[in-house]
């Protein structure tokens, strides 16, 4: 039993893009920053010169590892988290993910992450405040235990919960049942929350997120020969008073992994600022000569985008569109990914028929990709046809577009300053009387 | 009784009565002295053995309450002249990223130590943008400790937006210490005499170019010390400069001050990116630097997007030396706002709630 009310608890959620991190009773996660960071091997670039550089006192033991080439030690490195630290450009820096399939492989990059977030972006000492862990909904003990065992020994927290995302955001939403269409940077998830449960055997994912439909955007870009220059890799110089000019910098040791990053960010901010979710299904033939808008880009140049506008956010709704992407053939099998009108009726079919009622006239939308324009009215109108006739279909989205983006911290941030929430944290004591397993009863 | 605004910052405290367009009547060093026998702080500067130097505000956040206690003592009772039982009003400015934690303990230390009859504490990037009459804009804040790179959007700092860095006037002081050493080997001088030559002789180079032909060639400047010996100062005063457009000099892994204004102000929804560049506000003692506005309005140009940062300028009816103390002087403003219409954190608020209250009052 936790008792502490005085203190403000943290609600921390690693998405599969970005991390949220903030105070619970706030309206809005004070860090939010990317959930991938840079890394450089401190020995990779020294491969060749192995023999020499086994006379370094980098780390003993390391160098006399080295050699066996055990795959027990990984190679040091150093990390870098954060906006400021990843947008500087560093030589051999990779961009790596702790995450693969929404599922954490990496865990020193994850206790890498949440130690930036508590020390150097809340400011915060975490023995001192509870936390309430943001995790996916289709989450495995394991998982879960282990990312227990880390907060409650590295960390050393008074006090721990964890919470599903489609839980949060129904309670941000203020209701106990619903529907929620979690669409987010890696991947979509509709799942059905009743009376505050994850019904397990009713969610339903897919691999088409934000960053496949940013991939989608990039692609179809090149492809029309539109060059999307990193900002790093130009510079404006002034070669006479009033007359400036646009340079290419080079640097040879820039690894493809940032440069795809910074080539994303850019294809991102295109599409989160023109793209728009069509009222209807995609066709080539209607959408050709519609008027184009114009997007600059970080040097300078201005970009008229068309059809894009329309296509990419369709390939949520048709994933075989991303078929006709030139470049994006090779990604995934498409015939096997579902639309998201699909999605809800397989997550709602799977699910008792009393509650398929009230599921579908409280369908939720949640995640950044969710704040796309149209896309609620659009996702309505093809349930309202796909569904069977007696249901009545109601789609709820906050208005806010960063209500919708955060709605899972926010929902977060409800349940953690909740009096009546107070007596159900899983606390240090019985973490060491119980055990780390002891969680899977405490956080249902 | 009219309010008094206090603004802590890690090199000078600027204290007064709440008059919006005057400089604030006190500005004192935050750094102390403690004098070890009685166990009491004092002001000023001594030159006796045996006392440690206490900085009670460190990079912008308040790390020593003993000793801030002591100063506030001297200032609030002492200088500004309010008398015990017969507390005034108080605003206090926060630095970006201020924990919930340490605005509860200055709320605390107010209304149990000193019994004020109200407070109020609020972002010193939104004061400096009403100092010069605006509510959206972008500050950068070169401080004493830190840089603090801010967007404001109608009264309010978009936070996920905002940058921090820990470099300050400190940094460039210890690179200008450092640099002066490296060419006046036999010469030893005291940091706060390094300090006062920096403020002197710190300037910036028109931009990079010029930066990097005062290596070859640059005019010599020779300086008297108080006890008598003579340095010479040549291109050290450029790098000084020029460490915050390239602060790979002072070994950090950033761009430059312009870079990461564009890169903050991008991550902001695009509707609002007109009115931020066109709103840009440079203040901190730091900012004050010979050819330092200059130097920004040139690089400014080199900005590649097609709006491009300008800086606002001052109104005509405030003092020359705005940028120095904008933050108290939005504070004076903000307090004429505040406390008559009763906004702010009263005692019996206090008393009812507790130190939690300043986050529901104050934003």
């Amino acid at each position: 039993m936790y008792g502490g009310d005085e203190v403000s608890a943290i609600v921390l959620d690693l998405g599969s893009y970005s991390c949220k991190a903030g105070y619970a009773g706030e309206d809005a996660p004070k860090a939010v920053f990317p959930s991938v960071v840079g890394s450089i091997d401190q020995t990779g670039a020294n491969d060749e010169i192995k023999p020499e550089r086994d006379s370094e006192s980098m780390s003993d033991s390391k160098t006399g590892v080295k050699a066996l080439d055990s795959d027990k030690t990984k190679p040091k490195r150093k990390l870098y988290v954060g906006t400021q630290a990843l947008d500087y450009r560093r030589d051999h820096m990779e961009v790596i993910s702790p995450l693969k399939d929404g599922v954490v492989v990496d865990w020193d990059i994850v206790d890498n992450i949440w130690n930036y977030a508590f020390r150097q972006r809340l400011l915060i000492d975490p023995k001192e405040h509870p936390i309430l862990l943001a995790e996916p909904s289709t989450n495995s003990p394991l998982q879960r235990e282990k990312a227990a065992e880390l907060l409650f020994e590295n960390y050393k927290v008074p006090a721990l919960f964890l919470a599903k995302n489609a839980v949060l955001t129904s309670f941000a939403s203020g209701r106990a049942t619903s529907l929620v269409v979690d669409s987010g940077g890696g991947s979509t998830v509709v799942a059905a929350v009743h009376d505050g449960y994850v019904l397990q055997k009713a969610v339903a994912t897919s691999p088409i997120g934000g960053e496949f439909l940013t991939d989608c955007m990039m692609k179809s870009l090149e492809s029309k020969g539109i060059v999307l220059k990193p900002r790093y890799s130009f510079k404006k110089k002034e070669i006479s008073p009033g007359e400036y000019q646009i340079v290419d910098l080079d640097f040879p040791n820039t690894t493809e992994s940032y440069k795809l990053y910074s080539t994303r960010a850019i294809a991102g901010d295109i599409k989160e600022s023109v793209c728009r979710v069509p009222d209807t299904p995609f066709e080539e033939a209607a959408y050709a000569n519609v008027p184009m808008t114009p997007y600059e880009l970080p040097d300078g140049q201005t970009i008229e985008i068309g059809a894009d506008r329309f296509k990419v956010p369709d390939v949520l709704f048709n994933p075989s569109l991303s078929q006709t992407i030139p470049g994006m053939e090779s990604i995934a099998d498409s015939t096997s990914l579902r639309g998201l009108p699909q999605m809800v009726i397989e997550s709602i079919n799977k699910c008792d028929v009393d509650i398929r009622r009230e599921l579908f006239s409280s369908i939720l939308l949640a995640g950044g990709t969710s704040s796309m324009q149209q896309l609620k009215e659009r996702l309505e109108k093809d349930l309202m046809e796909e569904a069977p006739q007696a249901a009545r279909v109601k789609v709820l989205a906050s208005g806010n577009s960063t209500e919708r983006r955060f709605s899972v911290w926010i929902g977060g941030s409800i349940l953690a300053s909740l009096g009546s929430f107070q007596q159900m944290w899983f606390s240090k004591a019985e973490y060491e009387e119980h055990g780390v397993s002891y969680i899977q009863r405490k956080c249902p | 009784m009219e309010a008094v605004v206090v603004d802590a910052g890690s090199k000078l405290l600027k204290a007064g009565i709440a008059s919006p367009d005057q400089n604030p009547a006190l500005i004192l060093p935050t750094k102390m002295k403690r004098v070890l026998e009685e166990g009491e702080a004092g002001e000023g500067e001594g030159s006796e053995v045996e006392e440690v130097t206490v900085d009670p505000v460190v990079r912008g956040f308040v790390k020593d309450w003993d000793a801030m206690e002591d100063l506030l003592k001297h200032v609030l009772y002492t200088l500004i002249g309010w008398e015990i039982g017969e507390e005034g009003q108080i605003l206090f400015t926060d630095p970006l990223f201020t924990p919930k934690a340490l605005r509860e303990q200055l709320v605390q230390l107010m209304f149990e130590t000193f019994n004020v009859s109200g407070f109020y504490a609020s972002e010193q990037a939104v004061l400096s943008l009403y100092a010069v009459g605006r509510i959206s804009g972008c500050t950068v804040d070169i401080g004493h400790g830190k840089i603090d790179i801010a967007p404001v959007c109608e009264g309010a700092v978009h936070h996920i937006a905002s940058k921090r860095f820990e470099i300050g006037g400190i940094d460039l002081t210890n690179l200008f210490a450092r640099e002066l050493q490296k060419s006046n080997p036999l010469v030893n001088i005291d940091i706060s005499e390094i300090e006062k030559l920096k403020e002197q002789y710190a300037c910036c180079a028109e931009d990079q170019s010029t930066f990097d032909e005062t290596q070859n060639s640059c005019q010599t400047e020779k300086h008297t010390l108080p006890d008598g010996q003579v340095i010479t100062i040549k291109r050290e005063r450029y790098i000084v400069g020029e460490a915050l457009f390239q602060p790979s000099i002072l070994g950090l892994e950033e761009y430059g001050l312009v870079d990461q204004l564009v890169r903050s102000i991008s991550t902001v929804s695009s509707e609002y990116h007109r009115q931020l560049f066109e709103n840009t506000m440079l203040c901190g003692g730091t900012a004050s630097m010979t050819g330092f506005e200059e130097r920004f309005q040139r690089e400014a140009n080199l900005c590649t997007s097609s709006i491009r940062p300008a800086l606002v300028k001052p109104p005509e009816y405030m003092p020359e030396n705005l940028a120095k103390n904008s933050a108290w002087m939005g504070g004076a403003i903000l307090a004429k706002v505040v406390f008559p219409q009763n906004q702010h954190v009263t005692k019996a608020d206090y008393d009812e709630t507790g130190p939690a209250i300043v986050h529901r009052k104050c934003f």
